[in-house]
């Protein structure tokens, strides 16, 4: 193996880890909402039904897609 | 008007998993065996008919292992992105998820978030490399790296062991579940369900399994996103009106919009957090699909389209779930005599596409559960054989090189045996309390498959005796927590408390096996010790860039 080849997938490896890590602190983040921490996430939006908790809940879901979008894109853009 | 009942039942707290919520119904007893619904059965006929043309279709290019284990690799990464997204919106996710929420409402929640969260780490770590190092299943790319016939008879049997425990909890929701929706007798739908899982298994391989699950996968997001769209234009076109009318139904109020409901230990929600992702990540009919795709590009893609359909359909079961209380709650035609939700809880999804699209969407959205229920149990039964006839006949007894005639005819007898066993525990078990089984799969993967890949694919450190003794304790500190857990120690055995206090204990035992793998590994000074950290690098430049790149480097 060329150092070069260990040193390219050593640095896909920070990246990778990287990204697991900022999306399992995100994940465990919704932990939150059953803690004192998290009452406040309880509230209402404005004028509407909806609670911070149930935002949480669909902006989680979304952000997670984005990690994965933009893993993607930096993969192929490394792979060009 | 019949006056409605939340009541938690008492094993709903402690089967959270979204695929086992439908035994804890039958458990409870809330199921009712309903009227043969004829729509119903119409449709699942067609669904029927129609797929078992795409095994006949299938059968033509099974005829090698390869093509059996991995449908030659021909699918496109959007197609197994599917197929993946299909073995976990499942029946019981549907029912299950809309039935938590119509019970709990913003609780029921944790159970969607914990289905999703697995996909992305699933990308991140293990998409590009398992599909690098593997041929078959995740077994083979563990065995690159470590002393091959222990690691394989290991992690085999704890691949069996998942799927035995996967298939018991899903034949007793099936049995129940079909009983429920289309009036036939429990064993009747246990034997229906296997006698055409054996024929898309046995004759069509993944090729027709994959297909099967895409059919289904497509027809179960049809269902939600017109059920969906519906509720939302019967409330303008406003969630926040549907929120408002599925308050004013329950009688926890403006509560279940925010956490608490159900819950309020946030060890709780933790432990079942960490269960749900990485019990997920390693499910062994889940990484087996990742070998159904060309190259490492399209596992990427599978794992990123996964992604999309199943984070849609999880933001279409919020409004399903609050749409249940909306609609189904209080409204007399889906209450018995004795004031109680006809079916149960896990029945919401059902009637609340009953309120919406009367008979039509009724028998549409029960014949996409039957299917389901189909599509799930083929890939457990493919993992299974896979795992018998690969792993260790082919590559331990048989050292890499068996007689691919006798390993397909082996592999089409192990699908026969994990049929008939299924059946046979499926009907052993229909009265039992069977909570514990729904719980150890998860559990197990969390605690044995995961950390063993894992640490293979990114710890130089890791060897064979490191990971033998830490699959060694994951296993058994996971079934000694869930004995000593309430869902055996009070439910089964009948004590007034529990020796453990939560009931998916991967929490614990997943730290437990990571950290006896690491201690004994960096302890060992073995000669296979030595072996198993030279063979890092090489596993790690092929698992990034492929065999090809790997084998020019070497010559």
């Amino acid at each position: 193996m060329t150092d070069a080849n260990i040193e390219a997938v050593q640095r896909k490896t920070r990246q990778r880890l990287l990204f697991t890590g900022i999306h399992l602190v995100l994940y465990f983040s919704f932990t939150l909402n059953w803690t004192s921490w998290g009452e406040r996430l309880g509230g209402y939006l404005g004028e509407t039904r909806l609670t911070g908790s149930l935002l949480m809940f669909v902006v989680l879901v979304l952000t997670f897609i984005a990690l994965e979008t933009i893993f993607l894109v930096l993969s192929r853009r490394e792979a060009q | 008007m019949q006056r409605l009942v939340f009541k938690v039942l008492p094993g709903l707290a402690l089967l959270l998993w979204s695929d086992f919520i439908l035994a804890a119904d039958a458990i409870s007893g809330a199921s009712e065996r309903q009227a043969v619904n004829p729509i119903a059965i119409g449709m699942f006929l067609l669904f029927v008919a129609f797929t078992l043309y795409v095994t006949w279709w299938a059968s033509k290019s099974t005829k090698t292992s390869s093509t059996f284990y991995n449908a030659g690799g021909q699918i496109t990464g959007a197609q197994n992105g599917l197929a993946i997204a299909g073995d976990f919106m499942s029946a019981a996710s549907f029912l299950g998820i809309t039935g938590l929420m119509y019970v709990g409402g913003f609780d029921g929640l944790i159970l969607s978030l914990g289905a999703f969260g697995a996909w992305p780490v699933f990308m991140f770590l293990f998409a590009k490399r398992v599909r690098n190092l593997g041929n078959f299943t995740f077994i083979d790319v563990i065995s690159q790296r470590l002393d091959r016939d222990p690691i394989r008879l290991v992690t085999a049997f704890s691949t069996i062991l998942i799927v035995i425990m996967y298939l018991i909890a899903q034949m007793v929701g099936a049995g129940t579940l079909i009983q429920l929706l289309f009036g036939l007798p429990y064993e009747w739908a246990l034997l229906l369900v296997s006698v055409l899982v054996l024929a898309y298994v046995a004759f069509g391989g993944m090729l027709a399994t994959t297909w099967v699950q895409i059919i289904k996968a497509g027809l179960l997001l049809t269902g939600v996103t017109l059920i969906a769209g519906l509720l939302l234009a019967d409330s303008g076109f406003s969630f926040s009106n549907l929120l408002g009318k599925a308050t004013a139904n329950h009688p926890g109020g403006d509560s279940i919009l925010r956490a608490g409901s159900i819950f309020d230990d946030p060890v709780q929600i933790l432990t079942i957090q960490m269960s749900m992702l990485f019990g997920t990540v390693g499910l062994p009919h889940i990484l087996m699909r990742l070998f159904t795709v060309p190259d490492m590009h399209q596992a990427k893609l599978s794992a990123y389209y996964a992604s999309l359909f199943i984070g849609y359909f999880y933001i279409a079961l919020l409004v399903l779930g609050f749409g249940s209380i909306a609609y189904v709650a209080g409204n007399p035609e889906f209450f018995n005599d004795q004031g109680k939700l006809i079916g149960g809880s896990n029945m919401a999804a059902i009637h609340v596409a009953t309120a919406m699209g009367g008979d039509i969407l009724t028998g549409f959205m029960s014949a996409v559960c039957f299917a389901t229920i189909l599509a799930v149990v083929a890939g457990l039964t493919l993992s299974g054989a896979a795992a018998i006839s690969h792993d260790v006949y082919a590559e331990v007894l048989k050292k890499g090189k068996p007689d691919p005639k006798t390993e397909l005819r082996l592999t089409r007898i192990s699908v026969l045996l994990i049929g008939f066993a299924a059946v046979s525990l499926g009907i052993a078990f229909q009265h039992e309390n069977i909570a514990f089984i729904a719980t150890i799969p998860m559990v197990v993967s969390a605690s044995v498959t995961f950390p063993i890949l894992f640490l293979s694919l990114f710890w130089k450190d890791f060897t064979t005796k490191g990971a033998l003794y830490g699959a060694g304790v994951g296993l058994v500190s996971s079934i000694v927590l869930i004995v000593l857990g309430p869902q055996v120690w009070v439910s089964v055995l009948g004590n007034v408390e529990a020796l453990f206090p939560y009931d998916y204990p991967a929490l614990f035992t997943m730290p437990a096996s990571v950290l006896v793998m690491v201690i004994i590994s960096l302890q060992d000074r073995s000669e296979r010790g030595s072996i198993d950290r030279e063979n890092y690098d090489r596993l790690l430049v092929r698992s990034e860039f492929g065999p090809s790149v790997t084998e020019a480097a070497e010559t």
